[in-house]
């Protein structure tokens, strides 16, 4: 026994606030009863109130103790939440009182756990969805749970129960390998040792001061029992997956752990969550063999493409490892299961490193709230909180990448374990893919599932067909909002790139390829737009190099014209429309044009190619002026003159009424001189608040040239088009210069001054010996 | 052979910077207008808000595609940002860190600027070496706000007016421009708060730009986020500094000649690859150092110019002869 050790940097028994966390009696006392409180008064809930209302028990159980206590923990810290858990905690007392008999030979089988968690529960969860997850069933799976740990208990020593029969024993036993920590003792000290104290204290008949030399820390729980027996233990933090590179007596139910595991969860998900939700769901084989099975017989109220679906994960998944791992042992040219179980844990992060971080991105999308939701509930609060995150945010995609890490993680303990293999290089390197054949597999699922869903689609989830209905029924309230109008002679018509929907006119579609734009009819007024019917009337389309093509209108709510576009340059649509009215014949021109500019072409601005131009197809029509500085980069500003040429037939027209509007409102005509121009100065016609301002906000307008010749025809053109705040509207040299100057003088102030002070001239300074 | 090696040794190395770094300068600021352009990868403060720019520098595209929303950054959508990535590694690993001591045009008007000084008779300052291990952690956190912000932006968490936001904080945008007569960028930019502060202190950080870089020589080199990430990839690069410690002297020579105030220079006898982050590969400790072969610039391994007696002494102006005799 050492009363005191000097404790290596890492040991977290050195650092006084781990010290306490991990060490400190009164507190490890307080936190077990604490969280056995807590678990019990959740088991009791749930017998209370069995109603959907009783949040409490699904959010501690489901949302705090798997998620976090166990799926979080472990590949960090190890198995500290075993430290902390209420059987064990209770367990060591009853175990005090109890019979302390030996376990017989045929429960002390680790597969009775590992059995009870695999089929118990994740073979119910597949088969009958939901049941285990209903507070009475919660509340039921752990109430019996607790009764049989403490019979187990009371009747054998050495917290047996712990070891073979808890479902997730074995489990977090195989799982704690990839963490951080090792608890062990200091060599130093234990190769002296004659009491061995640790042992003595150790509630669990282990030797602590054994775990070093066995590379193996057994089934320790971490209950820091043996701390108070002897300062020689440690708890240091060490390398990720320390313990998994070492040479040890492998476990052979740790490695099957690993594998039924992840058939149980991250495979099975994958087919019957991730496929199952596709919309080629019913072609997946468990799909198809529960629609057989419906055939044959009725089984009610089980969820049968569960079943299949959980069933072929686990054939697959154990026939890739075993598979892969006996050609590996065949070209090693060792036997089957040294081989297997060596290289088995390399299995080990693949489940644990997916599952922590869907925890944690669960978390963030729904567990939070529903946490404090629940806890609030629990303790007769009623709260309601918003998640933290929305499904849809991109960030989330962090945590989708730790399955690769997993992966890459998983092929390098493979690598380090062949290490313990002794064969020629050669024959490693060839059995090194085949060892490997369930992480590719399991890569290979990950891929096709993100393959199925990118490709046919995600089907809608049943249990938010609610508000699915309600989206769709939102979108049909926004279409009878827009008002369909079949314009007459007298309507405004023009084209606008803005979607009468709410979204923008470009399309999502042109992030890979030529780049698109949906331009739309439109009639009323800018403030008030209403979509125009497309019937009787004619779509140009002008490229870049002037060619003309004649589009169709896509139907739809509103219809809506397309064109794609290649190149940089100038693009118009234009929309003629010849109304025969009672008095006079009127035509009339909508045009719409776009400049398009991808500044990663270096485009070359060609003053011809750019120049505004009009099309023998139209007969009436509006030209913007390009001012004579324009380049690609150009936009127009407030404060900008624009001009305006109106041609007929190719010729200028004198005397045109032309009118420009803007968005707001604001409105101004003029008409066209000699030439046929007319040119207006675009002014600022909204003032914002400042946390408002918005500098790239794009004001809309129309132009509207009209005019009647001698025939009496009537000819109406109109030209949509935005602009921006100019800059001198929020920027300020005047500021910007006060600052320079003020940060220059005080910059050569401060050097001046330093400098001054420590160039102090000489001084001789006397000093009188005498005094 | 002989000759060249020797002629390469003893060359002045000041005249030889000087004309180097003045054709970059025209290359790089004046480039437009040459029709010149180098692409948008190049490893040095090419300023990109300088229209007429013969080459930009590659933090300006990288912020952008940083920023891009996060499910489209981690998609195969994104390949154009690794081959980005790739062409500025190219042009990097070819001169190494010389990028900054003779291509990058904010660099060689520090170097105008202290000339200037050197002019009007002014002292020079120089840190301590506290302040110096303080301040060189500086570049660090610019190189955080390079990589990390754009990121931030593509998760959400960071408004767009974040973008580029190293850019609107480098002296580089409001200096590089006035070059070309554009002096737009001294503005301040008053339409959001964010914007508000970025263009405060971009303007702010030019200001003690002319003023630091005044009085210590390369005073921005010292924060350039683009030098430190120069010195993640300088292990790869062709052009190296190599030391032969065993034949220093430790007269401190090469230290009193840094611009950028490395201790190790002098210091290190240790390391054979004597590059440090602050280094600007500027070669003046070479040029500086009277022992034979003691420092020496390597191409893979093989040398190019190396410290030499004979060098060290024409550059000096002292006749080795006559010494000796």
């Amino acid at each position: 026994m050492v009363k005191f050790i000097k404790r290596e940097r890492g040991d977290l028994f050195r650092y006084s606030v781990s010290r306490f966390l991990f060490k400190n009696r009164p507190f490890l006392f307080a936190l077990r009863v604490a969280v056995a409180l807590l678990f019990f008064y959740g088991i009791f809930l749930g017998f209370y109130d069995t109603s959907k209302e009783n949040i409490f028990t699904t959010a501690l159980f489901w949302g705090i103790f798997w998620p976090f206590f166990i799926v979080t923990t472990l590949p960090l810290f190890g198995r500290i939440f075993c430290g902390i858990c209420p059987h064990g905690f209770l367990g060591k007392y009853i175990t005090r009182i109890g019979l302390k008999r030996t376990m017989p030979k045929w429960l002390k089988n680790r597969f009775i756990g590992l059995m009870l968690l695999f089929l118990g529960w994740w073979g119910v969860y597949y088969t009958f969805p939901g049941v285990l997850r209903t507070p009475l069933g919660t509340a039921a799976l752990f109430g019996v749970m607790t009764v049989v740990a403490f019979i187990f208990y009371f009747l054998y020593k050495e917290m047996a129960y712990c070891k073979y029969i808890c479902p997730i024993g074995t489990v977090l036993r195989g799982y704690s390998k990839l963490s951080f920590t090792w608890f062990g003792s200091y060599n130093t000290a234990c190769g002296e040792c004659k009491s061995f104290d640790c042992a003595k204290a150790c509630p669990y008949g282990l030797s602590p001061f054994n775990f070093n030399k066995k590379r193996s820390m057994d089934d320790c729980t971490l209950c820091m029992e043996c701390t108070d027996a002897c300062e020689a233990i440690n708890f240091r933090l060490v390398k990720p997956g320390y313990a998994v590179y070492q040479r040890f007596k492998p476990l052979k139910a740790e490695v099957w752990g690993y594998i039924l595991i992840l058939a149980a969860i991250p495979i099975s998900m994958a087919f019957h969550h991730g496929l199952g939700r596709s919309n080629i769901s019913d072609s997946m084989p468990w799909a198809r063999s529960a629609e057989w099975l419906k055939g044959v017989i009725d089984l009610g109220n089980v969820d049968t493409t569960g079943m299949f679906a959980f069933l072929y994960a686990t054939l697959f998944t154990v026939a890739a490892a075993t598979i892969g791992m006996w050609i590996a042992s065949r070209i090693l040219k060792k036997d089957f299961s040294s081989t297997f179980y060596t290289l088995g844990y390399a299995f080990a992060p693949l489940f644990i490193l997916a599952s922590m971080a869907h925890a944690w991105e669960f978390f963030f999308t729904t567990n939070s709230a529903r946490i404090v939701e629940g806890m609030a509930w629990g303790f007769g609060f009623d709260l309601d909180v918003d998640p933290m995150a929305r499904r849809t945010d991109s960030w989330l995609i962090v945590f989708h990448m730790f399955r690769w890490i997993a992966v890459g993680w998983a092929l390098y303990i493979l690598y380090r374990r062949f290490g313990f293999i002794e064969a020629s290089r050669t024959r490693k390197l060839v059995a090194f893919p085949f060892a490997a054949l369930l992480i590719l597999f399991f890569v290979g699922v990950n891929l096709y599932r993100d393959y199925v869903i990118d490709t046919y689609g995600r089907k809608p989830r049943a249990h938010h067909i609610d508000s699915q209905h309600r989206s769709s029924a939102d979108r049909a309230h926004r279409h009878r909002n827009i008002e369909i109008v079949y314009p007459l002679s007298t309507d405004l018509l023009w084209l606008s790139d803005t979607s009468p929907f709410g979204s923008r006119g470009m399309r999502r579609g042109m992030r890979a390829g030529v780049p698109k734009r949906s331009v739309w009819l439109m009639t009323g007024s800018l403030g008030d737009p209403k979509c125009a019917d497309t019937d009787g009337g004619l779509f140009f389309a002008v490229d870049a190099n002037g060619i003309v093509t004649t589009p169709k209108a896509k139907s739809g709510v509103c219809s809506s014209v397309s064109f794609e576009m290649p190149e940089s340059g100038y693009y118009n649509l234009y929309y003629l429309h010849t109304f025969k009215a009672p008095d006079k014949e009127v035509t009339k021109v909508a045009r719409y044009e776009f400049k398009r500019f991808d500044h990663g072409e270096h485009p070359v601005y060609d003053k011809k190619k750019m120049a505004a131009g009009t099309i023998d197809e139209v007969p009436f029509d509006i030209l913007r002026l390009r001012p004579k500085d324009e380049t690609f980069y150009s936009r127009l500003r407030t404060g900008d003159e624009v001009s305006f040429k109106v041609l007929r037939a190719g010729e200028p027209v004198e005397g045109a009424e032309v009118t420009l509007s803007t968005q707001f409102g604001w409105q101004k005509l003029q008409r066209s001189d000699k030439e046929g121009i007319v040119t207006f100065r675009l002014i600022k016609d909204y003032y914002p608040e400042w946390e408002r301002y918005n500098k790239r906000f794009r004001e809309r307008f129309v132009v509207t040239a009209s005019f009647d010749d001698e025939d009496g025809r009537r000819y109406e053109a109109t030209y949509f088009g935005k602009y921006t705040p100019s800059s001198s509207e929020y920027t300020s040299y005047a500021y910007g210069l006060i600052v320079a100057i003020l940060i220059m003088l005080a910059g050569t102030a401060g050097v001046f001054f330093y400098r001054m002070r420590i160039n102090r001239p000489y001084k001789e300074v006397k000093i009188d010996e005498k005094s | 052979m002989r000759r060249v090696r020797e002629f390469i040794d003893g060359i002045d190395l000041r005249k030889f910077r000087f004309w180097i770094q003045l054709g970059a300068f025209v290359l790089f600021v004046y480039g437009g207008y040459l029709a010149i352009d180098l692409g948008r990868e190049i490893p040095i403060f090419s300023c990109g808000y300088n229209d007429q720019h013969g080459g930009m520098c590659y933090f300006m595209p990288l912020q952008h595609q940083l920023a891009r929303p996060w499910d489209r950054l981690f998609s195969a959508a994104s390949l154009g940002v690794l081959s980005g990535f790739f062409f500025f590694l190219l042009w990097f690993i070819i001169f190494n860190k010389a990028w900054c001591g003779y291509f990058c045009p904010l660099g060689t008007l520090q170097d105008w600027i202290t000339v200037l000084r050197k002019r009007l008779a002014i002292p020079y300052g120089r840190y301590s070496k506290v302040q110096f291990f303080a301040l060189k952690k500086v570049k660090y956190i610019f190189l955080a706000i390079v990589l990390l912000f754009p990121l931030l932006i593509g998760a959400g968490f960071l408004d767009g007016e974040w973008r580029a936001a190293f850019c609107k904080m480098c002296p580089g945008r409001v200096i590089t421009p006035m070059f070309v007569g554009d002096f737009s960028q001294w503005a301040i930019d008053f339409s959001s708060k964010t914007a508000l502060f970025l263009t405060a202190f971009g303007v702010a950080f030019t200001a003690l730009f002319f003023v630091g870089s005044f009085i210590k020589k390369r005073f921005f080199c010292f924060f350039c986020p683009m030098s430190a990430m120069h010195y993640i990839f300088s292990p790869f690069a062709l052009l190296r500094l190599k030391k032969d410690g065993a034949k220093c002297t430790k007269c401190g020579d090469c230290y009193h000649v840094c611009d950028m105030q490395i201790f190790d220079i002098a210091d290190d006898v240790k390391s054979k690859n004597i590059l440090r982050d602050d280094c600007i590969l500027c070669l003046k400790c070479v040029a500086a150092c009277p022992e034979e072969d003691a420092l020496h610039l390597d191409i893979v391994d093989m040398a190019i110019f190396r410290s030499t007696k004979g060098g060290f002494a024409k550059r000096m102006g002292i006749d080795l002869k006559e010494e000796v005799g």
